[in-house]
């Protein structure tokens, strides 16, 4: 499903926030990226939905090489990739349904697909009874829960997660692992960027850790360290 | 993908009131140079029409007598050949057919005049561009050809006509230049207003990237909003245009007891072309505007 072959992404001047990364990711997999802060995890998952270009290699998402995508095409490619991020990246001003609905709209899906598609996914991330509420009447959790929701609205093949707990207390964000690790059953890829090391350690999936931009560990059923 | 006409209609309604001073600056703006613009071309439309006859050097016509004889007009034309009389930089013989189209021109409020005169009953003349600069010499020449058989008389430019010339292209080309400086402000101000719009959306464009709209359907509410500025600045200046068009023709024309204005007119198929002119402008700096705003934006 995802495949980096030597992958470096340098920012202007000489910080190098990835270096000569090659991974291999199946359909249906749920991967960890650990690291500390600056080791390349969110510019990796940013290379990913092609919000960044790397500066060598070559990236292949659902068998297509990427970089040789136009640049007219990359939100067709946006539209298999879900994103949920740490900051939620909400609509203030819209309501939960709203939300949703409107990551539908501005792909051009017809109106009566939205009306079902949208209560449903809202069902399935247990917020049925909020889809009036506007997003600062949620909690930290349930803001994540609809954004979760925008992401998966659309059944991408991949789901790509930069620190979704990072701002969630221990509790709520095992109720968020719980609803990523049933998107994660229905088949699509998760990749995750996380630094809860308790999730990750009682996850037990795919861990690739890290460090300075180069990739110092790949392991199957791996624990954060 | 189709984009909704009502997602369109919506979100530019949206953002123009959002943005109302700003949006209503640029339409102004654009108003006031379109105004500078339009006048421009009518005023010279006038002046060229009451110095037509002038054009291009001519110093003298000479009026043949409707009656004159194919022999006495060849007799003139011999004499004011340039081949022939080196006194003559250029000649041009205006027939009937050509003089008669002239005169309805001229006389195109005056339906009765119109209606009692025949081509049969115009004069055939020649416009004279002499080859000598001396206006005593020019004189004499203009006065010796009255005198031939079959000339009905000879007329003279005036130094006023050629003077009204020079300042009305003057006039006309300095506001032309400050109208186009002004049109350029507008463009800027438009640009302006678009990218704060953008600005005000940037999270929902975010999430619209994010999700994967195409950068057409997050650009063309945008530019329609460049479009509708640029437009409804282009009216007030068009309602402008058309006002001082009637008043030219009001206060010219043959009613008029100053000779000059006498020929001081625009007909309505020209006030029409330069408003038309005016509201393809007015579109095109608003949708130029807002492109270049949506452009550096959406740079990604």
């Amino acid at each position: 499903m995802i495949k980096l072959e030597s992958v470096s992404k340098t920012y202007k001047g000489e910080v190098s926030a990835l270096e000569d990364a090659s991974a291999d990711i199946a359909k249906g997999e749920f991967v960890f990226l650990v690291g500390p802060s600056g080791s390349g995890k969110s510019t990796l998952i940013r290379l990913l939905n092609k919000s960044e270009t790397p500066t060598s290699g070559t990236i292949y998402v659902a068998g297509k090489d990427i970089g040789e995508l136009s640049s007219w095409k990359v939100p067709f490619l946006r539209r298999n990739i879900g994103c949920v991020f740490q900051d939620f990246k909400l609509l203030n001003s819209r309501t939960v349904y709203e939300n949703v609905a409107f990551a539908l709209e501005v792909i051009g899906r017809p109106k009566h697909v939205i009306e079902t598609q949208v209560p449903a996914i809202l069902e399935l991330v247990g917020l049925a009874k909020k889809t009036d509420n506007m997003p600062h009447e949620l909690s930290g959790g349930e803001q994540q829960r609809v954004s979760i929701a925008r992401a998966f609205v659309n059944r991408p093949l991949i789901l790509l997660a930069d620190e979704p707990t990072g701002n969630l207390d221990p509790n709520t964000s095992v109720g968020i692992m719980r609803l990523l690790d049933r998107i994660n059953r229905t088949g699509t890829t998760v990749v995750m960027a996380t630094h809860d090391r308790a999730i990750v350690d009682t996850m037990r999936r795919r861990v690739i850790e890290l460090d300075h931009g180069r990739i110092i560990r790949d392991q199957a059923r791996g624990v954060y360290e | 993908m189709a984009i909704k006409l009502d997602y369109v209609a919506r979100e530019t309604a949206h953002s123009l009131r959002r943005n109302f001073t700003l949006s209503i600056a640029s339409m102004v703006t654009v108003a006031v140079s379109l105004a500078l613009v339009g006048s421009a071309f009518v005023v010279r439309a006038a002046v060229q029409h009451s110095t037509a006859r002038w054009t291009g050097d001519v110093q003298f016509i000479v009026f043949m007598k409707p009656d004159a004889s194919e022999a006495q007009i060849g007799a003139v034309r011999n004499a004011l050949d340039p081949a022939k009389n080196n006194q003559v930089a250029k000649v041009v013989f205006f027939d009937k057919a050509r003089a008669y189209k002239e005169f309805r021109e001229v006389f195109r409020d005056d339906p009765v005049l119109l209606s009692t005169s025949r081509q049969s009953d115009m004069p055939t003349s020649f416009r004279v561009k002499p080859a000598i600069k001396n206006a005593e010499l020019i004189n004499q020449m203009g006065q010796q050809l009255k005198q031939a058989p079959g000339v009905y008389t000879v007329e003279f430019a005036y130094d006023t006509v050629k003077q009204i010339e020079r300042v009305s292209k003057l006039v006309s080309t300095v506001i032309l230049a400050t109208a186009l400086f002004l049109l350029a402000a507008a463009g800027l101000l438009i640009l302006n207003s678009i990218r704060m719009a953008m600005f005000a959306r940037r999270r929902e464009i975010e999430v619209m990237k994010l999700v994967g709209a195409t950068n057409w359907f997050i650009r063309v509410p945008f530019m329609f909003e460049g479009l509708i500025q640029g437009l409804v600045g282009a009216l007030p200046a068009s309602v402008a245009v058309w006002f001082l068009g009637t008043r030219i023709n009001h206060s010219g024309g043959t009613r008029s007891s100053v000779a000059i204005l006498q020929g001081l007119y625009v007909s309505s198929g020209e006030v029409w072309a330069v408003i038309f002119a005016m509201i393809v402008i007015g579109c095109l700096v608003g949708v130029i505007g807002s492109a270049v705003a949506v452009t550096r934006f959406l740079d990604v």
